[in-house]
């Protein structure tokens, strides 16, 4: 029963962020996509440091090593 | 002298067109998925993937996409998927008890044991990877 739970919550919210990609990608969307997000993350920076970037880097890094590696 | 700017035109380079960057990203990928989990190998060939993409990432050796300076305000729409997600990977690592309420990682490991899924992932994971250092 728990089990079930979830995977219905981890589909719901892949299916969810495959919604709004697809509402980000129609002509006029208000909703920018998932790509615009990040890039829009990465232009923090603190004085030379691109710490956006990094940040968003190392977070995709680890992901992957998590998944892939482990 | 500084030229004008409409007269300089950009050159792509090879490595940078999708006819060479896609299949290049198919072989690593290939060779990331025949790594079994937990081995060293599989370690230092993450780490290095992802060592050398973060390294052009951040050097200015790739030519980048504008960002946008401000975002739309149906941004915060993206807070529905991130939230749900969060809200069922945080209660199953908070009550962690394994298969019965599974994290996300947990219920991926099975399906990553098979090669071409593990293959397939390291696709996704490299190409989204190299997206980024793009942006």
């Amino acid at each position: 029963m728990m089990r079930t739970l979830a995977i219905g919550g981890f589909l719901t919210a892949v299916l969810l962020f495959a919604a709004v990609e697809g509402a980000a990608r129609r002509e006029g969307s208000r909703i920018p996509p998932l790509g615009e997000v990040c890039a829009f993350v990465m232009r923090y920076e603190v004085g030379p440091v691109p710490v956006g970037r990094i940040g968003l880097f190392g977070f995709w890094w680890w992901l992957g090593w998590h998944f892939l590696a482990r | 002298m500084d030229r004008p700017r409409e007269l300089t035109a950009e050159v792509p380079r090879a490595w940078d067109r999708p006819v060479v960057s896609v299949p290049m990203l198919i072989c690593l990928s290939l060779v990331g998925g025949q790594l079994p989990s937990f081995s060293a190998q599989a370690n230092l060939y993450t780490l290095g993937t992802g060592g050398a993409l973060i390294w052009l990432g951040l050097s200015n050796r790739v030519p980048r996409r504008p960002a946008p300076r401000r975002l739309a305000p149906g941004a915060v729409w993206w807070l529905v998927p991130v939230t749900v997600f969060g809200v069922f990977e945080g209660a199953t690592f908070a009550l962690s008890v394994g298969d019965e309420f599974p994290t996300f990682s947990r219920l991926a490991d099975p399906l990553l044991e098979d090669h071409l899924v593990r293959s397939t992932a390291w696709f996704a994971w490299l190409a989204a990877f190299w997206g980024l250092v793009r942006r």
